[in-house]
């Protein structure tokens, strides 16, 4: 069942600056493996050197930098040509790395050193600190080129998920197809097969034509090279395939995750040379490698056997096989079998020389000279997934491993990862639970019928996890150097819980998570603690299963931030305007300069697009209802023809957003927020809505329905009436009157207010006609001498009026009666958003007021600037700006109550000095409104 | 053999102070009682020390806040950190490498300015810089490259960084433990008594312990102690979640914060990148990791540095914040229950408090007077409505 085979056409890349070739299929460390380049990098502390393991993209040791991508798992890429492979971590390279003088200095690096060092005296640890960010991390980013890809996401919705395509994968999800289901079935290898794609001997010849069959099973989709590494909560999967996110919501989860070996650890384990059986199996298989010398086998099982008779089989010379078993009785013809020893040592310095054997109980027994180690000792089931679903699991001694007591919903478990080793049973569970999987989707739910195997059959009686020797060298964990000497130590500084024990030591807190070392390092801590497995319990299993590159997580995310353009926009652009961003609107900001936009607002016409402004069309017998509820002004006698400021407060009292309501018809009312709060104004609208059922409302949101623009100035109604049949005279459209006319052949829905304080309004029409109405005001309005204004222009304009900005000139603590406006609270009213809080406001002094200033010159003040009383800061200025109606500074600020009253005198804090400020009561322009209200 | 970092002792039948809650601000308050001569004390954690939002959070230290009682608050913190290592001898790594909060437009910029202009009056070292200098000082940041949301300006905070959080919790769990204090890990506080509004003792899953105080330091369960001794609090507990890519190479020494991004990174001395956001917008126990999550905080941080698109995010995971209405803790006593103290509402920027709101809790309890820095923080100030309004200095920036 192997994916490829070696042909012709052949393949060359870079690896460390050699020239490396590879036959067509293998993988980067297939390709290094057959070239006899067995050190592939420095380990993260001491800087030992490592080589290739497991082969299987679990452990560290094979990371590599890929053309400029760290930390790449050599063993999972194929070769390509051209590629450029660079070990990590080593200087001047994985053979001989100046800094593995920390190896031999070790005893001075014990664990958790760094908390017991280099703080004293306290200026020392900058320049300690200076030298360890020389030295520490693996891969180096390229912050030039750094990443890019093809990145896209993908959603799949499905009946049942299968994670893992082994044995029992392959046949629960056929038997959940025959059962009737959809099913996805994701692996994370190239092909199907699990580990029957390179231990042959476990092949029986029904299985052949399961990949097959699998895959050509119409009701299957089969995804390979993916990696499910994230079990998030209802059954939803993020899984990585390439460049690709997947996300997968499935209404049954299968897990068929399988187990991989477990490392054992003895002196030195971390020395190139020594592999695990599987590992050693792939080489062969998988990628058509063989050993450049004698193989010494370690085992307590039968999968032991069967690798070194395929090793043998393939040519290999072994050097021994130890079984630390001393009454097994499996025999391989030529090959002198060890029972009752096993390994306590690699010899060697950067390979593996020979072995150090002893008994079980720690007698020596001598040297066997070899060039590689194998061990088959035992298997960590890939419960982590389970961990993550949120399943409950037990360590059962019988079996070696933690099994599932309790599944989260929808979840299921089957194989190797149930500690089913044989084949035959795995096969027939997988077949039930798959059934079961697809006759629970979309029913009742169906009882569980949970098997388990009575032992684990793949292990001796005792399970082997550490070495019966004291000697130092000896890795718990791979990733981050921690030896069983390190475990105990921080056990007895305390750190006994496994979680702390993790985190002090940083044993399993490495690239590969833990899945090299947890189950040795639970094991280590259990025997120092005198505690079963069972009891010590593991570390919370987190997302990612699988590291997960940044790209695929954002996907094409970065680009597909929306960009939000009225119907104007390019309009605005062609006519010279600076565009600014407005949450994801961009608006503009000024064409020609503020002073002559002003001046044609003042003076004779202005127009400003306003359409990025929230819009929301009620409908209803109850609508004055809901306005009398969100809204602490009165709504109720708002009469038809009418518009009214409002002001939305949240329960606190605080001042969440201002607008206008109008009222078109007599169940019929169309309302304005501002631009920066449309969402959220529309998300406080519905969920005060579904809480009332039974009221008559019809709730749109039109914001993005119609284009809004705004004519203001004293030329403003000559203008419309060129635009319309319509009679706008002051006495049928007088201030705050609110209704439809015909502009420009268009139908319009029109408010004639003025932010701006100028004969004003406010004309709302369908987008698609927004281009139209606006070209033919400006058209209208030339002979007046109008012009289009920006949002600079405007922010001024409105300044002079006082009218803050919700957001600019409030904050999150600013209530309407500190704001100034308390005339909109109207407490009398029973109920309403925010009364409570605002009543108790009410009764007590106020604090604090916002209000105009003005200084006694135009020295420019920048919104954020202090506002004291001696030197007590007491507020702060929100707005700011040179008015040419008074013709000092003037802006908005928020002072202490004391200093509110008219002509109050504050100082404004400017760099270090500051800057005498009078409180001004009435607006700066046209106090009296007559301009507005002409 | 080396000697433990803190003891296992027998439950007292009585202490004279409780702490309930094994993260920096229980053992803190309990270390610094200890200093000040208070040393029959417990620490009740329910389950490992570490194991709420001190043994989660992305450990951002900086006083650049908004309010001056904010400022002053947390610079009396910093300044404690910044002696730490000394005084409790284990090195907490405090990297103090800069903070820099971006602004992509004005309304951020204002937000900056009115910050730094609080912060200098206070005498805390920030300043708002603009996109020339910030690249100069973060050369690898996307400042003037294609961007959604350009970089306008940053509130540069160089005292500001990152420590090693775990050496926090445990070396104030030595401090306390040499004191004389007891820690008590895996005890599970399941009642308050209270008699005649005065507290009385403390039920826990190995027995109930008459005690003469006791201090609520909880975090994310603190509504759910404080509601044993009939105290309700203005807490939201809401979950937050972080990151942290594989270890890489050194390239990024400050902490970088945006707020219109939702996301903000730091780089540790192991070399992993360490990314975050703000709270989930849903009330929740919950402590699981969301995918959603990582795809926002890549997806953000890749607009920050585009290059970091092959880095691979190796970790995820969620701890509670307890969110009061206006960003800013609540300490000092119940009014209404005497000797039912808190230390709480940490929300999403807590673990930089834990020497200040330690240190000052300790001397309100030994005292009982309020120390000035802690005026402002106490529950009263909800009803008398006299909130310390730090939201915007501290819903993304932790
Ligand atoms: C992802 C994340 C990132 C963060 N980033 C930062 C940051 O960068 N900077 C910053 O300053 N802050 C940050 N924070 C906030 C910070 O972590 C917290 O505010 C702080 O750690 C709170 O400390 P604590 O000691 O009050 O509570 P915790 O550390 O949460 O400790 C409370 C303890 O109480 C225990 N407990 C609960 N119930 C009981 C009971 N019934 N009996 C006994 N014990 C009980 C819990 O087990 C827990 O250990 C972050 C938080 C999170 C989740
Ligand atoms: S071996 Fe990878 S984390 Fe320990």
């Amino acid at each position: 069942m192997a994916d490829h085979s070696p042909s012709t056409g052949q393949v060359e890349f870079q690896f460390n600056g050699k020239t490396i070739v590879a036959a067509p299929g293998q993988t980067i460390a297939g390709a290094l493996h057959a070239a006899g380049e067995h050190v592939l990098s420095s380990s993260f502390k001491y800087h030992r050197p490592r080589g290739l393991l497991c082969v299987s993209g679990r452990c560290p040791n094979c990371l590599c930098t890929v053309d400029g991508t760290p930390n790449e798992r050599i063993c999972q890429t194929p070769a390509r040509t051209g590629m450029q492979v660079k070990s990590q971590n080593a200087w001047p390279s994985p053979k001989l790395d100046v800094l593995r003088v920390f190896n031999r200095f070790s005893r001075f690096m014990p664990v958790g050193f760094y908390y017991k060092s280099m703080y004293k005296p306290r200026w020392m640890w900058p320049i300690w600190e200076k030298l360890i960010r020389r030295i520490t991390g693996l891969g180096t980013i390229d912050p030039v080129h750094g990443g890019d890809g093809d990145y896209e996401k993908r959603n799949i919705f499905t009946d049942v998920a299968i994670i893992g395509g082994g044995l029992a994968g392959m046949q629960a999800a056929l038997a959940a197809a025959e059962g009737g289901a959809r099913v996805v079935l994701i692996d994370d290898q190239p092909g199907l097969g699990g580990h029957l794609r390179y231990d042959p001997d476990l092949v029986r010849a029904e299985w052949t034509e399961l990949p097959l069959r699998t895959a050509a099973n119409h009701r299957i989709e089969v995804i390979n090279g993916a990696t499910v590494f994230g079990a998030y909560e209802d059954r939803y999967l993020g899984v990585r395939q390439g460049e690709r996110l997947l996300r997968i919501r499935a209404a049954q989860v299968v897990v068929a995750t399988g187990a991989w070996e477990r490392p054992y650890v003895f002196e030195n384990n971390d020395l190139p040379g020594v592999l695990l059986a599987s590992g050693a199996q792939r080489l062969v298989r998988l990628e058509h490698c063989t050993f450049d010398g004698p193989v010494l086998v370690v085992t307590d099982n039968a999968q032991g056997y069967r690798a070194a008779r395929q090793l043998k089989g393939a040519g290999v010379t072994l050097a021994g096989l130890v079984d630390t078993r001393a009454d097994s009785t499996e025999a391989i013809d030529g090959v002198t079998i060890h029972r009752g020893q096993t390994i306590t040592a690699a010899t060697g310095s950067s390979h593996v020389t020979g072995a150090k054997l002893a008994t079980l109980a720690g007698e020596k027994k001598g040297t066997i000279g070899c060039r590689w180690i194998v061990q088959a000792l035992g298997f960590t089931a890939a419960t982590s997934l389970l961990y993550q679903a949120g399943c409950s699991l037990e360590y059962d001694p019988a079996l070696d491993q933690p099994v599932v007591k309790k599944y989260a919903a929808g979840y299921w478990s089957t194989g190797a990862v149930n500690g089913f080793h044989d084949p035959q049973a795995a096969s027939a569970e997988a077949r039930s639970v798959g059934a079961a999987a697809a006759a629970a989707v979309g029913s009742q739910p169906v009882p569980r019928v949970v098997e388990r195997p009575t032992s684990s059959g793949a292990t001796a009686v005792e399970p082997n996890y550490v070495a019966p020797t004291s000697a130092k060298k000896q890795f718990v964990c791979l990733c981050e150097d921690v030896t069983v000497k390190d475990v105990g130590d921080a056990i007895d500084e305390g750190y006994s819980n496994i979680e702390t024990l993790k985190r002090y030591s940083t044993v399993s807190m490495g690239p590969c998570q833990g899945k090299m070392c947890q189950a040795a390092a639970i094991a280590v801590c259990a025997r120092h603690n005198k505690q079963t497995i069972a009891q010590t319990g593991v570390t919370t299993a987190r997302p990612p299963d699988q590291p997960v590159p940044l790209g695929v997580l954002a996907g094409r995310g970065v680009q597909f931030t929306l960009v939000r353009q009225t119907a104007m926009h390019d309009w605005h652009v062609r006519n010279g305007a600076t565009m600014s961003d407005a949450g994801n609107w961009k608006r503009p900001g000024v064409y020609t300069t503020v002073e002559q936009e002003y001046d044609a607002v003042r003076n004779r016409a202005g127009l400003i697009d306003v359409s990025t402004l929230g819009k929301l069309d009620l409908r209803g017998e109850d609508v004055s209802k809901l306005l009398e509820y969100i809204y602490p002004n009165k709504f109720a006698n708002l009469p038809v023809g009418r518009v009214r400021y409002g002001v939305i407060c949240g329960e606190d009292g605080i001042i969440l957003d201002d607008g206008t309501v109008s009222r078109l018809g007599s169940e019929r009312y169309f309302i304005t927020t501002t631009t920066g709060n449309a969402d959220a104004i529309d998300s406080w609208f519905r969920s005060t809505l579904v809480c009332r059922p039974q009221w008559d409302i019809r709730f749109t949101n039109v914001s993005t329905s119609f284009a809004a623009m705004n004519l203001a100035g004293p030329c403003s109604r000559e203008i419309l009436a060129k635009l319309t049949t319509s009679d706008v005279s002051a006495e049928r459209w007088p201030y705050l009157a609110a209704g439809e006319l015909t502009i420009a052949g268009v139908k319009a829905t029109v408010l004639r207010i003025g932010f701006v304080g100028e004969l004003g309004y406010e004309i709302h029409v369908p987008t698609q006609y927004g281009l139209h109405v606006w070209e033919a005001i400006l058209e209208a309005g030339r002979e007046f001498g109008i012009a289009p204004f920006g949002l600079e222009a405007q922010r001024l304009l409105r300044l002079e009026k006082k009218h803050f900005l919700p957001g600019v000139d409030t904050d999150a603590l600013s209530n309407p009666l500190e704001a100034d406006i308390g005339w909109v609270v109207k407490l009398e009213k029973p109920d309403f958003i925010g009364r409570h809080s605002l009543d108790r406001v009410s009764q007590r002094p106020l604090r604090q007021k916002l209000v105009g200033f003005r200084l006694q010159d135009s020295t420019p003040i920048e919104a954020g600037s202090l506002v004291l009383s001696g030197t007590k800061v007491t507020g702060r200025v929100t707005s700011s700006g040179n008015s040419p109606a008074v013709g000092t500074t003037i802006g908005l600020a928020w002072v202490a109550a004391d200093q509110a009253h008219d002509g109050a005198r504050f100082e404004i804090r400017v760099r270090d000095s500051n800057v005498p400020a009078f409180v001004h009561e009435a607006p700066f322009y046209d106090p009296a409104g007559e301009r507005l209200k002409s | 053999m080396p000697s433990p970092m803190w003891r296992q002792h027998e439950l007292k039948e009585s202490y004279d102070v409780v702490v309930i809650g094994g993260g920096v601000h229980g053992l803190a308050t309990a270390y610094y009682l200890t200093k000040l001569g208070v040393r029959n004390i417990a620490v009740l954690e329910a389950k490992y020390l570490g194991f709420g939002g001190s043994g989660r959070n992305t450990a951002i230290v900086r006083s650049n806040y908004r309010t001056p009682e904010g400022i002053a608050f947390y610079d009396h913190s910093v300044k404690l950190y910044e002696q730490l290592a000394a005084e409790l001898e284990f090195n907490v790594m405090f990297s103090q490498h800069g903070h820099f909060t971006l602004a992509h437009n004005e309304r951020g910029v204002t937000g900056l300015i009115e910050r730094a202009n609080n912060n200098r009056m206070v005498g805390v070292n920030s300043r708002v810089i603009y996109p020339a200098e910030i690249q100069k000082l973060v050369p690898h940041l996307n400042v003037f490259g294609h961007s959604r949301f350009p970089i306008m300006a940053a509130l540069y905070h160089p005292p500001g960084g990152i420590i090693r959080h775990d050496a926090v919790v445990w070396a104030y769990a030595r401090g306390a433990d040499r004191g004389g204090a007891h820690i008590h890990q895996q005890t599970e506080v399941t009642a308050i008594d209270v008699h005649q509004g005065k507290v009385t003792s403390v039920r826990t899953n190995r027995g109930t312990i008459r005690a003469g105080a006791v201090v609520n330091a909880t975090a994310g369960y603190a509504s759910t102690i404080s509601k044993m001794a009939g105290v309700p609090l203005p807490i939201e507990s809401h979950p937050l979640q972080a990151c942290v890519t594989e270890p890489l190479k050194p390239f990024l020494d400050a902490v970088i914060v945006s707020s219109t991004l939702h996301v903000y990174v730091s780089q540790t001395d192991r070399g992993e990148l360490v990314l975050g956001a703000e709270v989930d917008d849903h009330q929740s126990y919950s402590i699981k990791g969301s995918l959603a999550f990582l795809e926002g905080a890549a997806t953000h941080l890749l607009e920050l540095f585009p290059f970091l698109a092959n880095v691979k995010v190796l970790r995820q995971w969620a701890g509670l914040c307890d969110m009061t209405p206006d960003y800013s803790p609540i300490i000092g006593e119940a009014p209404d229950v005497k000797g039912f103290l808190m230390t709480v509402g940490w929300g999403t920027y807590g673990f930089k408090a834990g020497p200040a709101s330690g240190h000052l809790l300790a001397e309100r309890i030994a005292s009982g007077k309020t120390p000035k820095l802690l005026e402002p923080f106490g529950l009263e100030r909800f009803a008398n409505d006299c909130l310390v309004g730090e939201k915007a200095a501290a819903s993304v920036s932790h």
